[in-house]
């Protein structure tokens, strides 16, 4: 029992309480309810793995082909949308850093303040700009067509908007980085004789390994968790093509008429182990890639 | 060293003080009284419990709107902290609540408040709050699906004649198939899984067969395959695009929205609109699609008697008072206020005319009600539009309510 042993408890304190309340404690609930049948409003009924088992292998059944569609969905969001959220913010840091760009932190702001919108003001403004009747889509180029009703318009609409949003937060993580690498590489390579794409692929890209692994675990976990975007701009439209897997999960435990929280439970129990398994590879391989 | 033990001790303290904090205290001389109502509705209930208060009642009543209510409410209940001691909710959710055994019975409000009585309200309002004899809830209004119709277009094509009989038929409506000039259109999607569940009124079917879920049925199959007709007549607003909107822009006859609309539409400026019934599949009869905001007691048991009869009180005085709301747009449940002269002038006193547009407002009051309407909002589209097959959708929703209720029953067992 000497002092150091306690100091350090006392700076984590803090957050361990507020992590074991808000997250650790409701994580666990959230798995307990997944073995449950529960209607928010009486005690859970234990039903062992009943939910599990309806939602992967009874075909007959509505959560079957929800978490089906929903999944499939979802996977086509990340699978649309991750590799653009980081090609598109690394490309635009990499040419806010030529020496000939002016304004750079004007231009950063710029594109930074869309992720500031909320996502539901960001998707009124966006369909409106996709209307039909008023929006710029119809009236400049001349396009017939209810965007947020056919495919694929449907998707371009929610990948527009997701990617206007989220460009920003991923530029600046890239900006910070490539300042970080040293100046001496770069004019070394230039002496070298080395192109620009050569001291991008040889210099940069090595050099901000691990925000590269960051952002793309973390863009890739976020997109999984989709859900405002095509709630707003097609709520699941059209013939639920766009309707992903939050959407069905939210419907189920807080929609209409009675909840079915330990549906919704284990539904948000596999999507959080898709996840889990999706970004473990994710870092492996790229980890193991870049050394 | 023994103080730093200490000092954290201090902090664990202060922290979970703090988050038990946030369950908020409960006051004695204070009715709290949580609603779903954001937006405008929001305000014209703020401003009714204004005047209340302004009355200097013993308990004066505090309003705390909250958006994701009902979510709320099964937090509260599970942990029995916090309850609100009196809430709006709607039609649909009484019998669910009864059932769980979450909502106090009105027994002793209406004790003590003998004007507050059946006699005195719209009768299908009140009727949503009996449950095998007991009253739950006094109701606060009726708003229902209407059709606003653009006079000047009823006048430019002739046919202001489809008015005649207050109910506008699905073959008068196909009637102008060829005869609308382009981006013209007779009518438009808006609720229409509200309009699909009135047809089965009109077609004398039912959501329900000896309470079980009656969704794949002749009646909702005719439903949609008359509306359809409407649809695949060109005389729908297009899929996907906004209608409500085009109905604001002059360019359609018939808006099937809600009572509360007449407010949003009454701001643009140019637009000559009136509302009648929800259109038919026959001239014989017509239905429009009702819900209610209800008031209600969830279970508490700290709710003290005194506070109870501070309840009575309130809802005595918005049986008295409530011409406020109809400024909301909403048909006001208490006779009293709707037999007044003032309220003639809202729009929305059309349904309280004469006895055959009372009826014409049905609130289903079917236990999985919710459910079905979910199936069919979630489908109905699709089925009008003629993007899916009927029959195989109508199975599809059919199985959609079953397996929920599958999943609901066995929690409660």
């Amino acid at each position: 029992m000497n002092k150091k042993s306690f100091t350090p408890y006392f700076f984590v304190g803090p957050h361990l309480i507020l992590f074991a309340i808000f997250i650790l404690l409701p994580t666990i609930y959230g798995i307990y309810a997944s073995f449950t049948q529960w209607n928010l409003m009486n005690d859970p009924v234990w039903v062992g793995f009943d939910n599990y088992k309806t939602i992967l292998f009874n075909s007959d059944s509505t959560f079957y082909t929800q978490f089906k569609n929903g999944l499939k969905n979802t996977l086509l969001f990340v699978v649309l949308t991750v590799p653009i959220l980081i090609v598109i913010p690394l490309m635009i840091a990499v040419a806010l850093e030529h020496k000939k760009v002016k304004m750079k932190g004007f231009m950063q702001s710029i594109l930074y303040i869309p992720g500031l919108i909320s996502i539901s003001a960001a998707a009124l403004i966006w369909s409106l700009i996709f209307n039909k009747q008023l929006g710029i889509t119809g009236n400049i180029f001349g396009s017939t067509v209810a965007w947020a009703a056919n495919q694929p318009y449907a998707w371009i609409t929610i990948i527009v908007l997701t990617i206007w949003g989220g460009v920003g937060g991923n530029m600046i993580i890239y900006r910070a980085s490539i300042n970080g690498v040293s100046k001496d590489l770069y004019e070394a390579a230039e002496i070298d004789g080395a192109g620009p794409i050569r001291k991008f692929s040889s210099i940069t890209l090595p050099s901000i390994r691990f925000p590269l692994i960051y952002t793309f675990v973390m863009t890739t976990a976020g997109a999984f968790n989709v859900f405002g975007q095509p709630l707003m701009m097609t709520d699941g439209g059209p013939r639920q093509s766009t309707h992903v897997l939050m959407m069905y999960i939210r419907q189920l435990a807080f929609g209409h008429g009675e909840s079915i929280a330990g549906m919704a439970s284990a539904m948000a129990v596999l999507l959080g182990l898709v996840i889990l398994v999706i970004s473990a590879l994710q870092y492996y391989v790229m980890n193991r890639n870049a050394s | 060293m023994k103080k730093n033990v200490v000092y954290s001790l201090m902090l664990v303290f202060l922290a979970s003080i703090m988050l038990t904090a946030c369950g908020g205290g409960e006051d004695k001389n204070t009715i709290t009284f949580w609603t779903p109502l954001t937006g405008d509705d929001g305000a014209y209930m703020d401003q009714l419990i204004k005047d209340y208060n302004a009355t200097n009642p013993e308990i004066k009543v505090k309003h705390v709107i909250t958006a994701d209510m009902y979510t709320k409410i099964s937090t509260v209940l599970n942990s029995g902290k916090g309850v609100p001691d009196l809430a709006i909710i709607h039609a649909d959710r009484v019998p669910g609540f009864v059932k769980q055994g979450v909502l106090e019975p009105m027994t002793t409000v209406l004790e003590s408040q003998p004007e507050i009585n059946k006699d005195n309200y719209l009768p299908q309002a009140w009727a949503t709050g009996t449950i095998d004899g007991t009253q739950y809830t006094v109701p606060l209004d009726i708003h229902s699906n209407t059709m606003y119709y653009n006079k000047d277009l009823l006048k430019k094509y002739n046919v202001e004649s489809f008015l005649d009989d207050d109910v506008v038929t699905i073959d008068e409506m196909l009637s102008l198939q060829g005869k609308l000039d382009e981006g013209d259109y007779v009518v438009n999607d808006a609720l229409l899984g509200w309009v699909v569940l009135a047809q089965i009124q009109n077609l004398g079917g039912d959501i329900q067969q000896d309470g079980k879920p009656a969704v794949n049925t002749e009646a909702m199959k005719q439903a949609f395959t008359e509306i359809k007709k409407v649809a695949d007549a060109g005389l729908m607003t297009p899929f996907g695009e906004d209608g409500y909107l085009m109905f604001q822009s002059g360019n359609v006859f018939f808006s099937t929205d809600g009572t509360w609309s007449s407010t949003a539409h009454a701001a643009v400026e140019g637009l000559n609109f009136d509302v009648t019934n929800i259109y038919s599949t026959t001239a014989d009869k017509f239905t429009n699609r009702a819900s209610s905001h209800l008031f209600a007691m969830l279970k508490n048991d700290k709710r003290s008697d005194e506070k109870e009869q501070g309840i009575g009180a309130f809802l005595e005085f918005i049986r008295e008072n409530s011409m406020e709301w109809a400024k909301a747009g909403q048909i006001v449940a208490s006779k009293q206020v709707i037999e007044d002269p003032e309220y003639s002038n809202y729009m929305q006193s059309f349904f309280t005319s004469n006895e055959k547009e009372i009826e014409s407002l049905y609130i289903y009051t079917y236990e999985y009600y919710p459910y079905v309407a979910e199936a069919v909002d979630t489908y109905a589209a699709d089925i009008v539009r003629g993007n899916v097959d009927l029959d195989e959708t109508l199975q599809t929703m059919q199985k959609f309510v079953e397996d929920k209720i599958a999943e609901g029953s066995k929690g409660t067992e």
